[in-house]
């Protein structure tokens, strides 16, 4: 990386100002046709008691492919992905305004039943976070919930289905009793994937879900990500430009609290059009 | 009196010590205090340390072994003492001997041994603390003059003064050790005594409590059974049905204060917690006595129960109600603990919030709830007030917690208040159910501050 | 919209069922904080609406002839006679003149009682105060007796059935001659803050379990802070981290969950038995309760040494203080608003202790107001104690009166170290 230098400084300081303005239009290159958009983002504004942490953010997320969201940290882009299954709803003092359609639903409305919301769109964590459960009663946690699989062959099938997408169930198919928190790290974390699958969702939501992970591991992930990509419509945030690059189709970038720039993975990389996109790609900050 | 002299002369001549010490210190290097290893007063302070100290240990030996010399002295002297005479008696003769020697002699027809007992007390009195004071000056001038001996420039006075506070401090850590074995071993001494006039079986197996003894031997039941049985009984029954209402309760309320509430809600059930903690236990056993146990019996008389008017119920109702806020705040700090990736990865899956709570925050915090409730347990098992002004005193073998029961803490204060003489069973037989009790609650304590710290170390 | 999955339909017809779960459990939990707000509520009711009356005392103006020929019938107006006479005789008899119908030996008994016992004593202070009183008559205010003090104050209720109160119609009609003239009123009951205990209700006073539980906190403030703070700053700043700091570390939580009934015992066996203190004082009490706040005031300074950051040790060392020094000219004095709260939480603790104070005997009547740490005295939960134990009903709500002046305290030193902790502990 460049060492940070008086002149790029001011750059970035430029960027700031303007960004305060919110004058910037977006610049988004992507023509999705109407049937193909699976999430609509209208006007996503969020705040944190006095904090505004997203100043309306407009995004269409393309079905059965993947979207990454980039940007150094603290712009946003995991709040962003949590307004997508109303887990702000969790943090006290949380507001998000703004539409967002799934499938023509707002799923911001309050008729909207977060439960089933949930149920449809699935999430991953930064850090594998299994139950200290067995690794069976993980996987049929999220089944259990929701009065999937009626009975326990039903359930030995959704467990195996689950652990067999995740490529988890040569490695842990003997001690599927032992709990979850004994495995490895990457394990763990696919562990979670599997859960999340297992409730049949449309939507994977994953933030960071590599970041605590050894590269090895991280292979593995990026893999299991690009095979699900047919099933499922998945949204990734991270912290890494070439995981982004590697894995996903459209790239979305966020700087403090603002949607920059949105395009095509290779155009957002090759030649991004905001000169705050062309700084954080080639490393000047972030 | 004396001690106030005492410690007045020590303290000034100690204050001589601190002059005389810094004093010295400068004029060693002749003025030059750079030259000095410490700065002039912790000469100061090494010097009347010298002066003190010594003189302050022997003040508090002194205090502690003088009563124990003397009466022994007094005693060997008063002949015809029967060897074998219980430690009352021996009490008695002692006041008898140290009311003469208050009161002077010549009050009516003494008798002759005592007034000798007497003087010979006074008289040993007055030497001794004459040797005393001759002792404690002797010791602080003593010290003084090696004191201010050994100031030099070279002296580390601070090194040696803060030395001496390194082991005061040390000292002070020792106490709480020192009280543990001065518990264990009051308890163990008196109640190997106790063990000694009663069969250590009989006491644990036995089914029948009535430790009240005959005051003439001749009299019916003169022997005072001593079967604990009864009373561990009583004890687990008032504590169990604490429990059953402490737990649910303390448990529930943490779950809603961390998991539900508003700030505001929160705002307002802390303190009220607080506050049911920090009420005395035996406003709880007045508001059991004059309350609750009234309601219960009246409860018990419209739908046609005999209810005793000190039930079981009663006291283990309020004893619950002191519990609430330990069990909540013990609760509550362990399901804080569970981290909010567990409860996200619920969330995220469409887990209502109970369902999060009960599948997977309670089973995750399990270890920490159940030494929290092994903590409550204890603290049941050895609360005092509320069962001594709520619950029976007699032993009663039962399950029924509508009948009046007795607990080991009840017949503690019943058989140590009032009259007491060290060699009758009916004494010793409180220590010895205070070592049960103190055992008890002792391995409560270990094994939950233990599941309670690995719990910890789990999450952190 | 496309058709939902039938996982997805599955799952919604579960919803209904799950979303009523989720409300039970809300209210279980909202039930269970009501419940503890209820006790709360219920306790404090029953204390105060028992025990605000306790706050006031009947009294009644009788009119009294200082007979000469009772008080001093040889004229000698020294201190002793005037001291020693029969003041009660005099009291009587002004009952009996107020009453001239009332002949019969036991009804002229219950009629004496109207007025409590210690009429006889404001008599004799007014006497030997003024001697030329003698041979005047007077009307004089003195305290009624607790049973007619309750009938005043409605907790015996005239229109209850005669034998089910303590007070007959005919005391009751006797009353009601008195109130017809004006002669009942009822004042603040300054005997209640000024007297020591008593076997008579309406004279027990709380002076003397103040002064026993001040004396006894002042032993035990003299000897847990000091010991638990140099115990807590060895065990944080210069304790190695070995085995024996290990137990000791061990010990302390240990020691601070020990029934303190136990404590009681230890004092009993060691302080009393071996050493010798006197039985039922505040020396004793004392030191017993240090034992017993050792442990939480050693707890509270540690966790106030630990939240000082390292960096304000490291600076001071840096420029050659010794570790020593660093502490007590930095940590210390930035720990102790820390460890004052934790001192005052600790000795509200102590307050409220009753347990260990019976196995030493602090639990004996006693009448005197304790002087210093060696006289025999009680403390005020003790007193709660006693007087709940007693059989008068006047005592229930003493009892209540007294219970009142502890949660004052406590809530005091509670609310203090709020306070404290507040204003004046830094975060860092």
């Amino acid at each position: 990386m460049k060492p940070m230098t008086k002149e790029n400084a001011i750059d970035i300081d430029k960027s700031v100002d303007i960004n305060n303005e919110m004058t910037n239009p977006q610049v988004s290159s992507l023509q999705i046709p109407a049937e193909e958009v699976k999430i609509k983002a209208e006007d996503v504004r969020v705040r944190y008691g006095e904090k505004e942490a997203l100043f309306g953010i407009n995004l269409d997320i393309p079905q059965s492919k993947v979207t990454s969201f980039i940007g150094p940290s603290g712009c946003g882009k995991s709040t962003f992905l949590r307004c997508l299954n109303r887990m702000n709803d969790t943090i006290d003092g949380c507001s998000v305004t703004g539409n967002i359609h799934m499938d023509g639903v707002d799923i911001l409305s309050k008729q909207v039943d977060t439960v089933l919301l949930r149920a449809k769109i699935g999430m991953v964590f930064q850090k594998p976070n299994p139950f200290p459960k067995s690794i069976y009663d993980n996987v049929a946690y999220g089944p259990r919930l929701h009065g999937l699989g009626n009975s326990k062959s039903d359930m030995d099938e959704i467990v195996e289905t689950s652990l067999e997408k995740v490529g988890l169930l040569k490695e842990v198919k003997d001690r599927l009793l032992e709990p979850g928190t004994g495995l490895s790290g990457g394990q763990q974390q696919r562990l979670c994937i599997a859960r999340a699958i297992a409730v049949d969702p449309e939507i994977l939501l994953m933030d960071e879900p590599c970041s605590a992970l050894d590269p090895i591991a991280t292979a593995k992930i990026e893999e299991l990500i690009d095979e699900l990509r047919g099933s499922y419509t998945i949204v990734i945030v991270t912290h890494s430009m070439q995981q982004a690059a590697r894995v996903s189709q459209q790239t979305a970038f966020f700087h403090l609290g603002n949607l920059v720039e949105y395009g095509e993975t290779e155009q957002i990389f090759t030649s991004p059009q905001d000169e705050r996109t062309k700084g954080y790609i080639t490393g000047r900050f972030g | 009196m004396q001690t106030t002299i005492f410690t007045f002369t020590v303290l000034l001549l100690a204050f001589i010590g601190y002059y005389m010490g810094r004093s010295r210190a400068v004029a060693t290097v002749s003025g030059d205090v750079r030259k000095l290893h410490s700065l002039p007063r912790h000469y100061g302070y090494f010097v009347a340390l010298w002066c003190g100290v010594p003189a302050l240990v022997l003040c508090v030996l002194w205090m502690l072994f003088e009563p124990y010399i003397v009466n022994t002295l007094v005693l060997s002297g008063v002949p015809n003492i029967d060897p074998d005479a219980s430690s009352a008696v021996i009490a008695r003769i002692l006041s008898d001997v140290k009311f003469l020697a208050a009161n002077g002699v010549g009050r009516g027809a003494d008798d002759p041994v005592m007034v000798a007992a007497a003087e010979h007390y006074t008289h040993l009195k007055t030497v001794g603390t004459a040797s005393l004071a001759v002792a404690i000056i002797a010791f602080s001038i003593l010290g003084l003059v090696i004191g201010s001996r050994r100031v030099g420039a070279d002296l580390k006075a601070r090194n040696q003064v803060e030395g001496l506070i390194r082991w005061v401090l040390l000292a002070s850590s020792v106490i709480a050790i020192l009280t543990t074995i001065g518990i264990v071993g009051s308890l163990l001494f008196e109640a190997i005594r106790f063990f000694g006039k009663v069969p250590f079986t009989d006491f644990l197996f036995g089914l029948e409590w009535s430790p009240q003894i005959a005051l003439r031997k001749d009299q019916v039941a003169s022997q005072g059974s001593f079967g604990a049985v009864p009373i561990f009984a009583g004890t687990m029954l008032i504590s169990f049905i604490a429990l059953c209402v402490a737990v649910p309760v303390g448990l529930l309320s943490a779950i809603y204060m961390s998991e539900y509430a508003t700030p505001k809600v929160r705002a307002i059930g802390k303190p009220m917690l607080e506050i049911l903690a920090g009420i005395p236990t035996v406003v709880y056993g007045f508001f059991a006595a004059l309350v609750v146990a009234p309601t219960i019996r009246g409860f018990g008389e419209a739908w046609g129960l005999d209810v005793s008017s000190e039930s079981a119920l009663a006291a283990g109702l309020v004893m619950g109600i002191m519990i609430i806020p330990f069990v909540s705040s013990l609760s509550d700090d362990v399901i804080r603990a569970v981290p909010q990736a567990l409860r996200d990865g619920s969330y995220a899956l469409g887990g209502t919030k109970s369902e999060t709570v009960t599948q997977v925050i309670l089973p995750a915090a399990l270890p920490g709830i159940v030494g929290g409730v092994m903590l409550a347990a204890s603290r049941a098992i050895g609360e005092t007030m509320i069962v001594v002004m709520a619950a029976g005193l007699t032993a009663n073998l039962t399950a029924n917690p509508l009948q009046a029961v007795t607990t080991a803490t009840v017949q503690m204060v019943t058989l140590l208040v009032g009259d007491q003489e060290f060699d009758s069973p009916k004494t010793l037989a409180a220590f010895a159910l205070g070592l049960v009790l103190f055992c008890v609650t002792l391995c409560l304590n270990v094994v939950a501050l233990r599941v309670v710290a690995k719990y910890r170390e789990k999450y952190d | 919209m496309t058709e939902l999955k039938e996982s997805m339909q599955k799952a919604q017809a579960r919803l209904k069922k799950r979303h009523a779960a989720e409300t039970r459990f809300k209210a279980f939990g909202i039930g269970a904080l009501v419940f503890a707000f209820l006790c709360v509520v219920m306790l404090f009711s029953s204390i105060i609406s028992n025990g605000y009356t306790g706050f006031r005392q009947s009294y009644m103006k009788i009119d009294i002839t200082f007979d000469e020929s009772v008080i001093d019938p040889q004229g000698k107006r020294d201190f002793d006679t005037l001291n020693r006479a029969d003041y009660g005789k005099i009291v009587k008899q002004s009952l009996y003149d107020f009453f001239p119908d009332v002949k019969k030996r036991g009804d002229k008994r219950t009629l004496s009682n109207l007025v409590s016992s210690n009429a006889a004593y404001t008599l004799r202070d007014m006497v030997v105060a003024d001697p030329s009183l003698i041979g005047t008559s007077q009307s004089v205010w003195v305290m009624a007796s607790d049973e007619v003090d309750m009938l005043i104050k409605n907790v015996f209720k005239r229109e209850d059935d005669e034998s089910t109160r303590p007070i007959t119609n005919k005391e009751i009609a006797w009353v009601e001659k008195y109130e017809s003239e004006n002669r009942i009123e009822t004042r603040f009951n300054t005997n209640f803050f000024t007297a020591g205990d008593s076997r008579e209700p309406e004279q027990a006073g709380i002076r003397g379990a103040l002064m026993g539980s001040a004396l006894t906190m002042l032993i035990t403030l003299a000897l847990s802070f000091p010991c638990g703070v140099m115990a807590a700053i060895y065990l944080e700043e210069f304790a190695p981290k070995n085995k024996f700091t290990h137990i000791v570390e061990v010990n302390i939580n240990n020691l601070a969950a020990v029934p303190s009934i136990v404590f009681g015992l230890l004092g009993l066996a060691i302080f009393l038995n071996i050493f010798g203190m006197p039985r039922s004082a505040p020396v004793a009490g004392g030191f017993v309760l240090a034992l017993m706040t050792l442990p939480t005031i050693i707890i509270a300074s540690r966790a106030a040494l630990k939240s000082i950051p390292p960096s304000i040790m490291e600076a001071a060392i840096g420029v050659g203080a010794s570790k020593m020094q660093a502490v007590f000219h930095h940590q210390l004095p930035l720990a102790l608003p820390g460890i004052l709260t934790g001192t005052i939480i600790g000795m509200a603790q102590a307050l409220g202790e009753t347990a260990p104070l019976l196995m030493i005997g602090m639990v004996a009547f006693i009448a005197d107001v304790p002087g210093w740490i060696n006289d025999p005295a009680t403390v005020l939960p003790v007193q709660v104690y006693l007087w709940a134990d007693s059989p008068e009903r006047a005592f229930v709500e003493k009892t209540s009166a007294a219970i009142m002046v502890l949660l004052g305290f406590l809530i005091t030193m509670n609310a203090l170290a709020v306070l404290l902790r507040k204003k004046l502990e830094r975060r860092w």
